[in-house]
Parts: C-alpha cells; structure tokens; sequence
C-alpha cells in the first residue's frame, strides 16, 4: 500500500499547486521578518535572491538551480557564516544557518516533500522567534504567521488547478482556531522539565545594568524606559523609599572603573522558617545571571544561588522571563562576623590613587571617631555644600576621578555619590563596598503590581558594621531626597527632564491619557507573563495542586485526558454536527410521537393506515369520540389554516396524549 | 458475497481482502462512514510528529513557555485535522453511475458518482483503482461529481477492477483518510478484432442463400413492370405504355444484395480465443460495411441482423462465451 500512497509525489510532472506556491513565499517573508534583526544583513539579501529566482522558476522564464551552482551556493554560504564573526554556538549563529538553509530550499523546491520541508522550518522559525521575544505583540504575530504557514500546507492538498489562497487561508485559520482548546489543556497540564543539556544562547549584550560602572565616562546617562521586571507581592507592599532592589555587589574599584570581584561561593543553606515579606518577580530576559530582590532574601526556589556577598543568582543566564519567588526578611543580619578573606575583600582599593579623598578620609575618621559619624559627615557635606544630582554630569578623568567629582565638579548621579562614600570608607580601611540594583518603582493601579524599569536603576552604599552587618546607605539621598522618596522624575532638573523621551515621561506619569493607556497594557503584558510566559514548573504545580488536590502522574493524566476529550468534543461537535435538513410539520412531529409510544405500548399503526382511520380506531376502542378526533387530526395535518392554530395544536397533543394514558391504563388493566 | 478478485488479491493478501469483505461489505452504492473509513498518519504526519518531538525538547532546554505553545498548537492541530479529514470522506456514497463497454487492450471507462450530503463541500479527495490513475474529486457548489476512471482490460469477459481506492489528504497531508469499496463495479470486454484481408471469404460464401436476395426500393436493375400505384415514382411510370392503353404500369427496378452472412464459430481456425477474435473482426467488419451478419456459436445463434444494438448483442456473445454471465 506504500508504494500507492506515495504516488502524489512523484510524478514526473509534479507542480506544487501555484496557490500553495503563493503562500509558501509569503509565509517565508512572514517567518522571517521578525528574526531579521538578528540574522546578517548578508542572509537577507541571499534569501531575496532566492526568492526571486523562484518566483522566476514558477513563471517559467528561468530553469532550476543547476547542481554546481547549488554547490557552489552552499559553500559560499557556509564560508560566509564563518565570517559574519558569530561566536560559535551562539543562538544567532544557529538562526542565520537556520534561515539560509530555508532561503536555499527555495531554489530547489520541486516536489511535494520538498515544499513540506519548507513548511516545516516555517514551523521551527516560528518557534525560533520566541527565544528572542516573548511579548504578547510577538505571539500574536506568529500566531498569524502560522495560519500563513499552514494555509500553504492546506492547499497542497486542494485540486491543484484552482487558485484561491484566500480560502486556504480560512480553513487554516478555522484550525488553528479548533485547536485552541486543546492546546490550552496541553498547556496547562503536559509536565514541565528541567533542561536536558545546555545550549547556544542569545549572545546579544546584556541589558539593562551592567557589571561593570565607570561613572565618569558618562556624560548623558540615557535614561530608558525598558521594562526591568514587574513584581507581585503577597500582602501589603512596602514604602517606595525600602524598595532597594539589590542586584549586583562591586567590590573592586579600578581607574575610575567598579566591577564585580571574583566569584564567592553560594551561601550553604536557606533559613528554615522564613519571616518576611513574600513576593514574586517576572525578571525581564537579561542575559545575565543576576536577580534582583529586596534586602535579604531568606528563602527562595532551590535552583537559585544566594551568593556570600547576599546576591541572588540564576544558574544559567535570564533569556525568557523569568519568574521567581522570594521571601525577604528586613531585619536580617548579614554577616555577624566578617572572615579575614572576606575583610580583604572589601577593604581592597588596587591603586593609591585620589590623595585628596584619601586625606579627607583620614581627617574625616579621626575627627568623628565612628563609622556612623563618618558616614554622616559625609551626608552632611552632601546637603550643605554645592552638590548637585544630574544626568549629564561632566567627563572625569580616569585616574583620580573620585577626587575631581567629590573637591571639584560636584555634579553627578548615583554611581558618582555611592562611589565617593565607598572608597572613602575604603581609604580608612572600613569594610564597604558599592551595590547596584534598581530603586523604587511605579504601582500599576490595574492590576496592583510593582513596574520596575531601566530609569530605576540605582547604586548604593553597603558597610560593614560590627553588631549589625551589612548596613545600607545612600549618599544619593542626600543630594536628592525625592528621588528615593518619589522616583526619578521628581529629582530630575527640568533640562534633565527635557532630554527624556516623550514615552519615558509619559511612564513617569506625566502624559494624562498616554500614562493611562501605557498602564493598561502593562497590566496586560503583566498577566501574559503572569499566565503565559511566566508559566513554568512552579507555576504549574501551583495551579495543579489548586486543581488536583495533590499532583499525582495519575491524576494529570486522568485531567489531560478529560479535558482533552472535552475539547476534542467540542470541535467535533462544530464540525460534524449537521443541521436537520428541513423543519418538520409540527403536528406530524407530535403525530410520529404518539404513534413511537403507541407501538410501545403494543398497539403499532398498521401499514397502510392513514393517521386518521389510526386515530379513529385507537380512540373507538378507548370509547372516545373517534370521529371527531379523526376530523380534528386530519384538519390539523393537511389543512394549513388549522395547522397554524396553536390552540388548537395544544388541544390536539392533549387529546392525543389522554388517549395514550386511557389505553395504557386499559391494556394494564386487560393484563392483569 | 463475491470474492475478491485477482488483482486485489495481489495488493491485499487473502486474508486481508476476506476482512474487507467482511467489514466492507459490496454493493451497488456505498456510503462511507466511520464503520468503513481508515485514517493513518503519513510519511509527511510522521516527520511532522519529529517536528514536534524537536520543538518540545528545544522548549525544555530554553524553558521557553511560547516554545512550548507552539508545540502544543501544532500538535493539536495536528489531532483536531483526524476529524477534518475523517469529515472530508465521511457520509459521501459513492456508486457507479455507468460502465462502457471495451476490446482487449484497451482502457475500459468506468464512471463513479459520488454523492456527498447537504452541507459542507468536499474538496482533495483522489479516486482510483490501484491499476489505474488517481483522479481528483471535488465536490463543492454541486452536490454530486462523476469521475472517469479508466482500467486497462487484459483479457475478454467482464472486466472486475475490484476494490476502488477512495483517499483524502486533506486539509494538511499529514493523515491519509481512505477506505477500499467494492462497489460491484464491471466492465464488459469484448475479444481484441483480428481484422482478415477478404471479408467476404469462404466463410460467408458457403451460406450464401439459393435465391437472390433483393431489396425491392432499390434502383439497379430493371425487373418487371405492374400497375401504378399512387406513390410510385413518377419517372418509373411507362409512358409509352400509357400511349398505347389507359393503362399506367410502372417499371420495377430492385437491388441485389449480397446474401446474408453467418459467422459460424465452428469454421473458422485457431483456438478459441482467436476464433472469438477473428469472429469480432469480422463483425465490426460487416457492420461498417453495412452488411447485415449472423453468428452462430456452439452454444446459441444470433440471427442475422444490422446495426448498433445487433453488433452489441453479438460482440456481448462473443465476450462471453464460456463465461458465466454473472
């Protein structure tokens, strides 16, 4: 029977049909559009050639690749990946071979299987897309994307000689329409696993903040209004002014660079009954290994790391969102004790470089006495003095540029501030060190969650303190109160402000309307990460044991099969059922009743019996008025005057059905 | 119940084609539903399932929710497309609306009617029997389609191709929905003609009649003269005769004919089957030449006669004879 089924494909003369020929090429602009940005420009411009050498080949001007040519094409292309300077492995590199091999495919695409290879890597492309984006605006997209793609495969399998992609195009989108359902029930319910073997990875920079801060190279900090993370917290959410959202440590400092010191081994153990606030954060894709949480976690999923100087890291770096849950304890301690490697550490400045803030330092302790009295000083000299918070403080030089910033220009933003206290403490042997993250925040009012984004970004203070550990301070405070208090429009001068992009002030909530709309489509995106994206094994054992009780192999697999059935039913439902062809007559459906339940009772209508002389007989032998019934019946079956009488409709079921029960009742007694 | 016939017995086996049989049933239209329906993945509905099987372990290792989506779609599209094409073929009767009939050697033109129900159009559906081309059906603004189907006829006597192949792919090509119906389909083969140089050789000469046969409107030759009977031919009447008398005689003209023929099996040489041939030619023969001819074969006669149904009787005698007429 094998050889029967294939004979579609391999006639000499086979054509893919011109309508499915039609769609594969714009299903093919439609899969790759959105992976054009990272691809080679190059790839692009191989797939057009392509492409129009195809649509060459269907108008029969020009003849298929010839062999060497095609060699030559996939040795070219080959070559070409290895220059375009991809790291090896790495998503993209993966992509773009994916892409050329797809744009390829297409001058040599002859038969049936041919055309359905393509299909296919229309399908992977798909798939590909999400590793980059996984917004609600991408998914929609692809969604339409694969209707275009199926469509293509619809009509490989319609009479080839008619041409309307349009009603490929709606079968294909009443598949995928069907198969909603059940893909919800696949979604919700097929296990979730932990990753099998590592992968190429997105090797895009890292957004967002980095590990390395050089503040006076800055000269216009830009300010982007890029979603960071969205975090839901379990009860009340804390004061805008205690969200210091710890994400980095920097404990080396270098020709004006802060960077993060070698990496410490992870803390060994979680505290067994965590106090504290609970939340969870939807970490926006970084491509970075660093989360970010509150002041200090004390219990977390066990597949993330607490690092020994408290920051919270992802074994494999954030590519999708990522959703995880934390408890924070406020009144933690961190580090009763501080080990002598540890005190190294964070007392280590590599270079004698910035002698002024050396010497203040130096006079700055011996005339307090403490640390705190320092600290305040330090604070104080912010306040009164000519310090002034900005985005566009001036270029510092590499060496020294502490001093500079802090005795001469004055002007900068947190990393400046936050540097200048770190290294003084530093000069004086003081353990501290500088900690990045992000500050506050803004509440959705839709859906209550907190919005964190790139403008929040921030730097900090942290210094050790015998008896209490770790301690936070923030010299920005000083300099600019109502950015930790408000966020930071309110600390922005209005020349900062005016350099803001208009969708950056809108989010700041200065645009009315606009602030409102973008409020509610992040509520939306926050629910698509919430119930979609965010949707991992967690997740899924949360809405499983919500559902199941306990979550058993069993159970999920008794659940996927009921809802599974249930969808299927309901498509089939749509689809097979058929609608009677014809209203039958009313009174003849009542008539077809009785004569169903007389024959169960024993007295069936005989062939050959017109429904009246029935009638007539039953009711003569129930001593009813037989004739006057037989009149009745007839007038209400062929007379269409009298049929549309429902009164008399209504008389007529009732007569009918006392005569049922009177003979019921008299062949019950006969029998008895 | 009737067996299955040679060629199905070479694609199916015995004891698949005594199954069919039994869950197929023959008859002269055959409705398809989910009792006679057969669905199975394809080559292509296989490599789409590795498709799937590469999504799901790429989603597992990016832990990429969407990447999971997209499996999850297709492969519900892929479960949710059994019922589209099961759909596509399913309530369809299929029955044969007529059989033409053929030589040896020659296609036998079969046309199958499909019905579908009211409803939805049926698109992408191929017909077929195995030895046969495929053709497409589509049923979509009628309700009715007849498909031509064309079986080479190997030897004479009614041509069974047996079991007709009725299959969709529809809508993706990833499931294959089709069903074997028996639906009791023949086609009368006659013998392949053996044409010979002389017609008219010694097999007709030796029945030639002892009188001569004459068609009385003819116009050859003159026979005889008799009384005008209004309606004769003017040009026949005698004028001369009718100077002489009152009398109107006209001349009678007639034509000569050659004597009828009788294929007789019995004289001819050969075997069998090419004695039956030699009589086929023989008959197409005299039919073109328009020479009225009879057959006599050892089991019955056909006398002589002319014409289209003449020639089918006879060329229906001679495709049969020794087979039983079932």
């Amino acid at each position: 029977m094998a050889s029967l089924t294939d004979k579609q494909g391999t006639g000499v003369a086979y054509q893919i049909p011109r309508n499915s020929l039609a769609l594969l090429m714009v299903s093919q602009v439609v899969v790759i559009l959105p992976l054009i940005v990272h691809i080679s420009p190059w790839i692009v411009g191989v797939w057009a050639i392509c492409g129009y050498w195809r649509t060459q080949v269907y108008r029969g001007r020009w003849g298929y690749a010839a062999g060497w040519v095609k060699t030559l094409m996939v040795i070219g292309s080959i070559v070409g990946i290895a220059l375009s300077g991809y790291k090896s492995f790495s998503l993209e590199a993966a992509t773009s071979l994916l892409v050329l091999a797809f744009s390829l495919k297409l001058v040599e695409m002859k038969n049936r299987r041919d055309a359905y290879l393509v299909i296919y890597l229309s399908y992977f492309l798909i798939a590909t897309a999400f590793l980059f984006d996984q917004t609600i605006a991408v998914a929609a997209y692809e969604l339409l994307a694969a209707v275009v793609v199926t469509a293509a495969m619809v009509g490989m399998n319609q009479l080839q000689t008619r041409v309307r992609p349009v009603a490929s195009l709606w079968v294909a989108a009443g598949l995928i329409f069907q198969a909603l359902p059940l893909t919800l029930v696949l979604f919700l319910l097929f296990p979730r696993v932990a990753p099998l073997w590592s992968i190429p990875l997105p090797s895009s920079v890292s957004t967002g903040i980095s590990d390395r801060l050089t503040p006076g190279d800055v000269a216009n900090l830009s300010q982007s209004d890029e979603l960071a993370f969205r975090a839901v917290f379990d009860g009340e959410p804390p004061q805008q002014r205690d969200l210091y959202w710890r994400g980095l440590v920097y404990s080396e400092f270098a020709f004006g660079t802060w960077a993060i010191a070698e990496p410490l081994d992870p803390l060994p153990e979680q505290v067994d009954a965590p106090v504290g606030l609970s939340y969870e954060v939807f970490l926006e894709p970084t491509q970075s290994k660093w989360l970010f949480a509150l002041d200090t976690p004390v219990s977390y999923a066990a597949r993330l790391d607490l690092l020994a100087d408290y920051r919270m890291v992802s074994p494999e770096p954030v590519l999708s969102v990522m959703r995880y849950r934390v408890t924070s304890d406020t009144g933690y301690l961190m580090d009763h004790e501080l080990s002598p490697a540890m005190l190294a550490r964070e007392t280590q400045l590599w270079r004698d470089d910035n002698p002024r803030l050396r010497e203040y330092a130096r006079d700055l302790y011996a005339r307090t006495g403490s640390v705190e009295g320092m600290i305040e000083a330090m604070h104080r000299r912010i306040r009164e003095q000519d310090y002034s918070y900005t985005l566009s403080p001036p270029v510092l030089e590499r060496v020294n540029s502490i001093d500079q910033f802090w005795f001469d220009t004055r002007r900068g933003f947190c990393t400046h501030y936050a540097g200048a206290m770190t290294y003084a403490l530093r000069s004086v042997d003081i353990p501290a060190r500088m900690v990045g993250g992000y500050q506050g925040g803004e509440f959705n009012p839709a859906t209550g969650h907190l919005v964190v984004r790139q403008y929040d970004a921030h730097a900090w203070v942290e210094v050790w303190l015998p008896e209490r550990g770790w301690t936070r301070y923030d010299p920005t405070a000083a300099v600019a109160p109502a950015r930790i208090d408000r966020g930071l429009n309110a600390a922005l001068s209005n020349e900062d402000r005016a350099a803001l992009s208009f969708l950056a002030s809108a989010r700041m909530g200065e645009g009315g309307l606009v602030t409102g709309m973008l409020q509610f489509v992040d509520s939306l995106e926050h629910r698509w990460n919430l119930w979609v994206v965010g949707y991992d094994a967690a997740a899924q054992a949360d809405v499983l044991k919500g559902m199941l009780g306990k979550v058993t192999p069993a159970r999920i697999g008794i659940a996927m099969g009921i809802g599974g059935g249930a969808s299927l039913l309901l498509v089939a439902a749509a689809i097979l059922y058929r609608r009677r062809p014809q209203q039958r007559h009313p009174v003849e459906r009542v008539f077809s009743g009785f004569c169903r339940a007389m024959a169960r009772q024993g007295l069936p209508r005989q062939s050959g019996e017109t429904p009246g002389a029935y009638v007539q007989r039953l009711a003569g032998r129930a001593q009813l008025d037989a004739e006057g019934l037989r009149t009745r019946l007839q007038a209400l079956l062929y007379d269409p005057e009298a049929t549309a009488d429902r009164a008399a409709r209504r008389q007529i079921r009732r007569e009918l059905r006392k005569l049922r029960f009177m003979l019921a009742f008299r062949t019950a007694g006969n029998a008895s | 119940m009737q067996a299955a016939t040679q060629p199905e017995r070479a694609i199916f086996g015995k004891r698949f084609s005594a199954w069919l049989d039994r869950r197929i049933p023959p008859g002269r239209r055959i409705t398809l539903s989910q009792s006679n329906i057969f669905i199975f993945p394809t080559r292509s509905g296989f490599t789409f399932g590795g498709l799937l099987a590469i999504l799901i372990l790429g989603a597992i290792n990016y832990q990429n929710s969407l990447v999971y989506g997209v499996a999850f779609l297709l492969g519900s599209m892929f479960v949710v497309t059994i019922l589209y094409t099961f759909r596509n073929l399913s309530g369809l009767s299929i029955e044969l609306a007529e059989a033409h009939a053929g030589f040896v050697g020659e296609d036998i033109e079969f046309e199958v009617r499909v019905d579908r129900p009211k409803g939805r159009g049926r698109e992408g559906i191929q017909i077929g029997w195995p030895e046969g081309f495929k053709q497409w059906v589509e049923i979509y603004e009628t309700e009715a389609d007849v498909v031509r189907l064309y079986v080479v006829a190997d030897k004479r006597g009614w041509l069974r191709p047996g079991r007709l192949l009725v299959e969709t792919y529809y809508p993706l090509g990833l499931l294959r929905a089709w069903t074997w119906v028996d639906i009791s389909a023949r086609g009368l083969v006659y013998p392949q003609p053996i044409f010979q140089d002389a017609p008219s050789n010694q097999a007709s000469s030796q029945h030639r009649d002892d009188g001569v046969l004459i068609d009385p409107l003819g116009s050859d030759d003159f026979v005889d003269i008799r009384e005008y009977v209004p309606g004769d031919p003017i040009k026949n009447i005698l004028w001369r005769s009718y100077a002489r008398s009152d009398e109107v005689v006209v001349k009678r003209y007639a034509s000569y004919v050659e004597p009828r023929l009788i294929f007789d099996f019995d004289t001819l040489a050969g075997g069998t089957e090419e004695k039956l041939s030699r009589l086929t030619g023989l008959a197409l023969q005299a039919t073109r030449s328009e020479r009225e001819f009879g057959l006599r074969l050892p089991n019955l006669e056909i006398p002589p006669g002319l014409g289209q149904v003449h020639l089918d009787n006879v060329l229906r005698a001679l495709a049969l004879y020794g087979i039983a007429d079932r």
